[in-house]
């Protein structure tokens, strides 16, 4: 599903990422774990092509994102669910009409009720539909953010410290959230997070940055390790 | 396209403001407008009424027999630089000099026919055979005296009166026309300035939508479509109130200028200018909201 091949990326003289290579299958459930500065956002901002790696490729389901021309962009990122940790929600818009846009960008008109109930059913915030995301508390507003992700039903979901501004119970919700997404429907997830608790609790695989560079990658590895 | 309105008009209602203040400059531009598409109506029809008014009057000798009179009547027929060629008796120009002292029926009373040459009435096609045409006629045995039937401020002959309305004329086009470019100018400059600030009031909301795939064109299409909003709201309301203005004034202008159909007397005269005025400013609307969008965001959404 995703692949990397030997992709660097500096900032400057600064390098976030150095000769990175992996590959996650589909309906993998993958945390990318490591200290701040270690890489992470860079890897998600990749992903989403918002930046282009300097060296190698980025391969999705076999394709080359940076051969994408600026005019199939948009196209690529339809198919790609995003969690951010500052949530990214329109506030001038209703729970529903946030969900709804996703499909609206997608040229789908945003009048599919039925999947935006389900999705807005699938985070538990059916109830909240019409109130507005400052209504809302920190955690309902990423469960939005999530409905507005899986809305569309991508086959890979990048959550970038989805549970950053989060307190541990409703951490854990998210993630247990985004893992069924796996389990259920065999969507991909890559999960960008420093959150220690929830890594070492989820047992799923775990890629290790630092400086840049992957320290270690395995299944059902502790944050620590 | 009707998402992308419904969006247009939450821009504009979530800041009134400038939207009001788009529109009012629109208005005022189109108001303008509306009221230099009539005076540039108006003054080529006072143009054209001088024009094709009988402009010229050869008073007859009353010894002109009235072979002569049809000789010379027509020679001035065929002669193609003279048009609307006109006998007019003694008793037409009694019964004429009766209409013009109406309101003193003791002068009409005290002359008879006999005291008033008969004439010939003519225009030309063109005013600069006027003077040519005027000696020509003045040598004729049959005329006594030639006259002309318009005169504007010190202007002595009707070259002079068509001459000096074909520059009011071209004053008012001229004018209208630097005057409607400067309007049309500021009114873009204020629709990039206010469409540039809408943009960076949402870049967040762009980045947001740029992230989950919204492509270059659903992001602009809502600007565009406020910019066309704002010029063609403008667009109306100011020919609404010049409109209203003018059916307002139209029977004052009409009793002012009596014979000079200055503007259309017939209702659906008025209503074929004044809907042709609306038309081409809705036009000119159009091209304008979506010149200054397609500016604005090529300046300011770069995406």
């Amino acid at each position: 599903m995703v692949k990397f091949q030997d992709v660097a990326k500096k900032f400057g003289s600064i390098s976030a990422l150095e000769d990175v290579s992996f590959e996650v299958e589909a309906g993998e459930f993958v945390f990318i774990t490591g200290p701040s500065g270690a890489g992470k956002t860079t890897l998600v901002r990749l992903l989403l092509r918002d930046i282009m790696p300097d060296k190698g490729k980025i391969l999705i389901e076999g394709k080359d994102i940076g051969s994408l021309k600026a005019r199939d962009l948009p196209y690529y990122r339809r198919k790609v669910g995003v969690v951010f940790q500052d949530f990214k929600l329109l506030f001038g818009r209703t729970v529903w009409e946030n969900v709804a846009l996703a499909l609206e960008v997608a040229g789908d008109g945003g009048n599919d009720e039925k999947r935006i109930k389900d999705a807005l059913d699938e985070v538990g915030l059916l109830d909240r539909a019409n109130l507005f995301p400052k209504q809302l508390a920190g955690g309902e507003q990423q469960r939005v953010v999530i409905a507005r992700a899986l809305v569309t039903r991508p086959k890979l979901i990048l959550a970038d410290e989805p549970t950053g501004n989060l307190d541990p119970a409703t951490s854990r919700q998210i993630v247990e959230l985004l893992d069924r997404q796996t389990k259920e429907d065999g969507t991909t997830v890559i999960m960008a997070t420093h959150n220690e608790n929830i890594v070492n609790s989820l047992k799923r695989r775990v890629i290790l940055f630092r400086g840049g560079k992957i320290i270690s990658d395995k299944k059902g590895a502790k944050y620590s390790e | 396209m009707m998402s992308y309105i419904k969006t247009a008009r939450k821009h504009i209602r979530r800041s009134p403001y400038q939207a009001l203040a788009a529109v009012l400059i629109m208005t005022l531009t189109f108001f303008v407008a509306t009221i230099l598409a009539i005076l540039a109506y108006a003054s080529h029809s006072t143009l054209r009424h001088f024009e094709t008014q009988p402009q010229i009057i050869a008073f007859l000798k009353n010894e002109a027999t009235s072979e002569q009179v049809s000789v010379l009547q027509k020679e001035l027929d065929t002669d193609s630089r003279v048009r609307n060629v006109r006998y007019v008796s003694k008793e037409d120009a009694l019964e004429i000099y009766r209409k013009a002292t109406s309101d003193k029926p003791v002068l009409s009373e005290l002359v008879s026919p006999k005291v008033f040459p008969a004439s010939l009435e003519f225009s030309v096609t063109d005013l600069s055979f006027a003077e040519e045409v005027i000696r020509e006629v003045e040598q004729k045995e049959t005329v006594n005296q030639v006259a002309y039937t318009a005169s504007l401020g010190n202007t002595k002959n009707i070259g002079e009166v068509v001459n000096n309305l074909r520059n009011i004329t071209n004053y008012i086009r001229i004018g209208g026309l630097v005057l409607l470019g400067f309007l049309l100018t500021s009114s873009l400059l204020i629709l990039l300035v206010i469409l540039g600030m809408r943009i960076s009031s949402r870049r967040e909301e762009i980045e947001i939508l740029q992230l989950i795939g919204a492509t270059p064109g659903f992001i602009r299409a809502p600007f565009i479509f406020e910019g066309i909003f704002y010029a063609l709201s403008g667009a109306f309301v100011g020919w609404l109130a010049a409109t209203l203005g003018i059916l307002y004034l139209t029977p004052s202008i009409a009793s002012f200028f009596a014979d000079i159909e200055v503007l259309p007397l017939t209702t659906q005269g008025l209503a074929m200018l004044l809907g042709a005025i609306l038309g081409s400013e809705l036009l000119l609307g159009l091209i304008l909201g979506a010149t200054g969008s397609f500016i604005a965001l090529r300046r300011y959404l770069k995406i």
